[in-house]
């Protein structure tokens, strides 16, 4: 709640500190009014300024959401590149914004960033681009702080971030402070007919039940989406669009320091590759993830587990593919000894073919496999390594 | 022989040669049923031939009593069917064939899901019933899930919450067996009994076999050493604990029993092991409630923390402080919570006046609690067995030696000193683990090489007749098998032994089944 | 140093029983438990507290059975506990939710540090952590997996990244939450049981903490469930049969033609 001076508009003309009884206006070092703590939010500086510049600004509920327009996503990067993620959402930002007929802008902080073009080219019309040497690695709150900004600045109705362990720690710092709601993890976003509401749909209860959410009288309405979950356009070089480069941004230290950082995944993330290999409680035995290894190995692919596994330290946390591990998308799935707990069907929704190997007839997996095989999954794994090697 | 149930022995079976005791045999045929006409085609071709029967159902025993003596195998992992349920009184009875796989079952229970395809009406109804009905158990519960419900009746198993609830024996209510000659023989619990030592068996034919039971008087303690034997008693109990030799179990019906609603654990830290004991030995009888002791000694505790260090299977395991020297686990079964509370404290009182400090203890009050316990109970022998496959790899000859033997209340400060000091004398490594409040630990040897390995063997020997002047039992659950057969003699004596031979033959005339088992066959009887 | 510690009811299966008409979760609280991840923050919240002194308190918002958890968590060692309970709180969204318990932490005054789980396992949203952190404004990290020092200024910790690991430090007050490989959590002892039993347990009302209702509950949220719904699960899969040999051919036969 307060009083809003938008830059993009005042042109720094002092009226507005005449009109103020509070004493609470002045003129900033660059020419801006700016408010400060004495505002009682009288809002006579509002009809005061000649070009429009000032607003009083209710609360979250009471806001005016007709000021909000535009579909935004927030593309986040890694060491100056985008991730995949940013254009998958940009594929899914790209419907919605034309079925409510505004803009797509994608929104990138960082330092260096790489072919922002692509963003254009992964369906957006407009990119607005924060690069400083502050912003080379994703940190909370300086990177909420400049998105709360621009997002009261300009208003965009709906704002869509990937629900990478970064992206799952700053939005909702965002939505807390510009009071509004966040969806995570959706599945399906789509915009409402009539209302041209967003329905956010997402898995709850690990899957057991899904539920469709809206976010009718705050903006924007807000969500993330799971890497992996939405397909990303064919990119179109030919697509146009601005690169907007924000100037003069200031990122403030905040009371959080990077001291250092250990880069661990490196292109080795298991939702990078096209063929996974799955092993599940099935496999038996620490020693049976030989095979699982060695046929993810010949087939090109990498090889995942689900949690029992994990919790039983036959394989690292980057393996395990699930509601708490990652969501993947292969084009090949072989699912070997996996009954298919709710929680890790959730995270392999996105596969385009699921192989599934195992005893029980009944396993769950089975309901969303493309393939089924009943038999044993080490009998599968030594026949499959056994061909394959033959072949080479 | 001609018969296609039975299959000559190739390579592919070898498995089936050995089990968990890691002994290996022989055999020149092996079949596996999928009925109880199918074991029974197979025993009549036997017994045409004369050919010996080893019947086998998991592999998971510690006594080799599934390790074939030649001749054929019979395996009864096929017969995995939970094929009737009974609603009666009050109560759930089901009806299993033999290979049904503990695990499989609990899960069954737990989860009220059975394959009902088969049932008749009546088990039908039971299981409508069933479904609607609050949850129930079926209480047995060795340490190996994997074991089956036969094997379990076999050796007439017992797990750690035998300590409230007993053995299998005594949530079994009926057993059907195919005797060697193809007759079949069922008994129900509250059916036939003996009139004194004089036992007629009647079989299901109608026909009859008249035998002598034996006269030895049974420890009066946790037992499965050797035939159940007692003066009028239930001819049920004959059948179950015979380890493979009477004949071969085709069908077994199981009593349920109702869920406790609230089940809590405690394990209670202690500075040293005499201390345990005398907890043990105040907790029997002040706490109600109890459903297991259990107990696991310096050793065992040592190995634990090596290979938490080592393997991050075990990283999971809370950390054990230096200072903590025994754990014993105690698992509180109640109706209410307020009265669990209570039990949990009158355990802590006892914990305290044994010298214990209750901020020494782990309690578990909910699932995910309960569960990291268990992995820490089930921890134990594993990682002993990790250690025993690493010092196995520089002397082959070497394996555990693990002892399963049971004394009287009265003994408990007795046996475990005698266990302590004759390891000392033979300065021989030990774990020990087991189930305290039935006065029944398994000392396991840990010998480094063939020298300390032959010199733990014969202790072994000293224990047993130690343990049976005492009152005790040489195997309190794992059975005898062919393993402990010498110590069987040690406990009862020959005359006695001669007196199982005889009941033996009555059923087995040919002397075919479990060959090896508890004893070997003599002339004459 | 003051902790706070937030910890979160929930069922301890992910089986599902919805209100047709609110289109709200029906809470039962029978088997409920503390939300896994809650377990290790209470346990590194006692671990600094043995380390530098000080107190911990555990926070929730629920229905007046959490107090069970809550004493748990009291057995657990930690020394006091607030509950906050109202029916005006029902049906809260995270905003709603997390501005409750930033007024729970104003109850309580002047704290050094929250910690919260890194999520709960049936919403599985990681928000509040980070919403109370702004309701409040405090700084925040999100899924700390060690604390490497601490003391009543600063944390410095090691935090899990989208490709790797982060080395941040922290002014305090401020806001952590934590994964579950921060450490394992302890057993409550007999004494520890002994202990909840009677510890100081408050529980406060919407009114108490000087909550706008506005701001609370379902009134108070701004995303709204309006549909829930079970998944269709009626896909039925081809079978490969045949011997072993014959269903890797077929299977190599799909990896070749989807490659």
């Amino acid at each position: 709640m307060g009083i809003k001076i938008d830059r993009d508009l005042c042109i720094g003309c002092g009226t507005c500190l005449g009109a103020c009884g509070s004493g609470a206006l002045e003129l900033s070092g660059d020419g801006y009014a700016v408010v400060n703590d004495n505002c009682v939010m009288c809002g006579m500086c509002v009809d005061a300024c000649p070009v429009g510049a000032i607003t009083l600004e209710k609360d979250g509920g009471e806001s005016d959401i007709s000021a909000y327009h535009g579909v935004w996503v927030f593309a986040q990067q890694t060491e100056g590149k985008i991730l995949p993620v940013a254009y998958e959402l940009l594929g899914k930002g790209r419907e919605l914004a034309d079925a409510l007929g505004v803009t797509l802008t994608a929104v990138c902080f960082g330092s260096n960033v790489q072919q922002p073009e692509k963003l254009i080219h992964a369906g957006a019309d407009k990119v607005i681009l924060a690069d400083d040497p502050k912003l080379g690695f994703a940190m909370d709150l300086p990177y909420a702080d400049l998105l709360t900004k621009l997002i009261r600045e300009r208003k965009p109705e709906i704002v869509l971030y990937g629900a990478t362990a970064f992206g799952r720690s700053m939005a909702p710092r965002v939505a807390a402070t510009v009071k509004t709601g966040l969806t995570a993890d959706c599945t399906i976003l789509e915009i409402d007919g009539e209302t041209k509401l967003l329905r956010q749909t997402r898995p709850a209860f690990g899957g057991n039940l899904m539920a469709t959410i809206i976010c009718p009288n705050t903006r924007p309405q807000m969500a993330t989406v799971r890497p992996g979950v939405m397909p990303a356009l064919e990119p179109d070089t030919s697509r146009t669009g601005e690169i907007e480069r924000l100037t003069g941004v200031e990122i403030p230290d905040t009371a959080v320091t990077l001291l250092n950082t250990i880069t661990e995944i490196t292109g080795d993330n298991i939702t990078d590759y096209d063929i996974l290999v799955v092993g599940g409680k099935g496999v038996g035995a620490k020693k049976n993830m030989k095979y699982v290894k060695r046929l993810a190995e010949l087939l090109g692919g990498n090889y995942g587990v689900s949690r029992p596994l994990i919790d039983a330290g036959w394989a690292e946390y980057k393996h395990q593919v699930g509601q708490t591990g990652c969501s993947v998308a292969p084009k090949l799935l072989l699912s070997l000894g996996v009954s298919g707990a709710i929680q890790h069907l959730a995270g392999i929704g996105g596969a385009q073919t699921i192989i599934a190997v195992n005893t029980d007839p009944d396993a769950p997996i089975f309901n969303v496999a493309h393939y089924a095989v009943v038999g044993d999954c080490i009998e599968f794994m030594q026949e499959m390594i056994a061909k394959l090697e033959a072949k080479q | 022989m001609d018969l296609k149930l039975i299959r000559p022995m190739t390579e592919e079976f070898a498995e089936y040669l050995r089990d968990e005791s890691r002994s290996v045999g022989s055999a020149e045929h092996i079949a596996f049923p999928r009925t109880q006409d199918e074991i029974r085609e197979i025993l009549k071709a036997c017994y045409a031939s004369g050919e010996k029967v080893t019947v086998q159902g998991a592999r998971t025993g510690l006594a080799a009593a599934a390790v074939p003596y030649g001749g054929c195998i019979v395996n009864l992992n096929k017969m995995n069917r939970v094929t009737a349920m009974r609603h009666e009184g009050g109560d759930y009875y089901i009806t299993l064939q033999p290979g049904v796989v503990l695990s499989e079952l609990k899960k069954m229970i737990g989860s009220k899901k059975f394959d009902t395809t088969d049932w008749d009406e009546a088990s039908n109804a039971a299981y409508v019933d069933f479904c609607k009905d609050g949850e129930f158990f079926f209480s047995p519960d060795p340490t190996e899930a994997s074991a089956t419900i036969g094997g379990m009746v076999c050796c007439n198993a017992s797990g750690a919450r035998s300590y409230h609830y007993g053995p299998t024996r005594g949530h079994i209510t009926k057993v059907t067996m195919v005797l060697s000659d193809g007759r079949t023989l069922t008994e129900t619990r509250g059916g036939e009994c003996a009139n004194g030592y004089d036992a007629v068996f009647t079989c299901d034919d109608g026909s009859k076999i008249s035998a002598k039971l034996p006269t030895y008087e049974m420890p009066k303690t946790k037992n499965a050493s050797g035939y159940y034997a007692a003066k009028d008693m239930e001819l049920i109990d004959v059948l179950i604990g015979s380890d493979g030799t009477l004949g071969v179990v085709s069908e077994i019906e199981v009593k349920l029993l109702p869920l406790p609603q609230i089940i809590w654990g405690v394990s209670l830290l202690f500075e040293n092991e005499q201390s345990s004991l005398r907890f043990v030995d105040q907790l029997r009888g002040s706490v109600e409630g109890v459903a297991s002791v259990e107990f696991f000694d310096s050793g065992a505790l040592d190995i634990l923390r090596e290979q938490k260090k080592k393997s991050t299977a075990f990283s999971a395991l809370p950390v054990i402080e230096p200072f903590v020297n025994t754990v014993v686990y105690v698992e509180l079964h109640c109706d209410t919570e307020e009265q669990a509370q209570q039990r949990l404290f009158a355990v802590g009182d006892a914990f305290t006046a044994a010298g214990g400090k209750e901020e020494n203890s782990w309690v578990a009050r909910n699932q995910s609690d309960l569960d990291r316990l268990m992995f820490f109970r089930h921890a134990v022998p594993e990682s002993v067995n990790m250690l025993i496959d690493q010092r196995k790899q520089k002397d082959p000859t070497i394996t555990k030696l693990g002892a399963d033997m049971s004394v009287p209340d009265a003994h408990l400060f007795d046996v475990v000193k005698m266990y302590r000091d004759t390891l000392k004398e033979n300065n021989l490594e030990s774990a020990t683990w087991g189930h305290v409040g039935n006065n029944h630990l398994h000392v396991n040897v840990l010998p480094n090489n063939g020298e300390e390995y032959a010199r733990a063997k014969e202790l072994f020997k000293v224990w047993a007749a130690n343990v049976s002047k005492m009152g005790g039992a040489v195997s309190a659950e794992h059975g005898v098998g062919k393993l402990k057969a010498a110590f069987l003699t040690i406990m009862y004596g020959d005359r006695h032994i001669d007196e199982m031979r005889a009941l033996k033959r009555a059923f087995d005339p040919k002397w075919q089944l479990g060959v090896g088992n508890l004893f070997t066959e003599k002339e004459g009887i | 140093m003051k902790i706070i510690v937030c910890i979160k009811q929930v069922p301890s299966t992910n089986e599902v029983r919805m209100d047709p008409v609110t289109k709200t979760i029906i809470r039962d609280s029978r088997q409920a438990v503390i939300n896994p991840f809650d377990t290790y923050a209470i346990e590194e919240a006692v671990r600094l507290k043995e380390q530098l002194g000080g107190t911990v308190y555990a926070m929730s918002m629920g229905i007046p059975a959490t107090e069970r958890l809550l004493r748990d968590a009291m057995a657990r060692g930690v020394d006091k506990s607030l509950l906050l309970t109202d029916r005006a709180f029902a049906g809260a969204d995270t905003l709603a939710t997390s501005y409750a318990l930033s007024l729970g932490a104003a109850q309580l005054g002047d704290f050094d540090l929250i910690i919260c789980g890194k999520m709960a396992v049936d919403g599985d949203t990681a928000q509040i952590g980070p919403e109370l952190s702004a309701q409040l404004g405090i700084p925040f990290i999100t899924d700390v997996c060690e604390i490497l020092e601490a003391s009543e200024k600063k944390l410095r910790c090691k935090k899990v990244t989208d490709n790797g690991f982060a080395e941040v430090e922290i002014t305090l007050p401020a806001l952590i939450t934590v994964s579950k490989d921060i450490n394992m959590p302890r057993f409550p002892s007999i004494s520890g049981v002994r202990f909840s039993l009677t510890a100081p347990f408050r529980s406060c009302t919407a009114a108490d903490v000087g909550a706008d209702t506005e701001r609370c509950g379902l009134t108070g949220s701004p995303t709204q469930v309006v549909r829930s719904f079970t998944p269709d699960r009626s896909h039925k899969a081809q079978p490969l049969t045949g011997s072993m040999a014959e269903i890797a051919d077929a299977a190599l036969k799909i990896y070749e033609e989807v490659r």
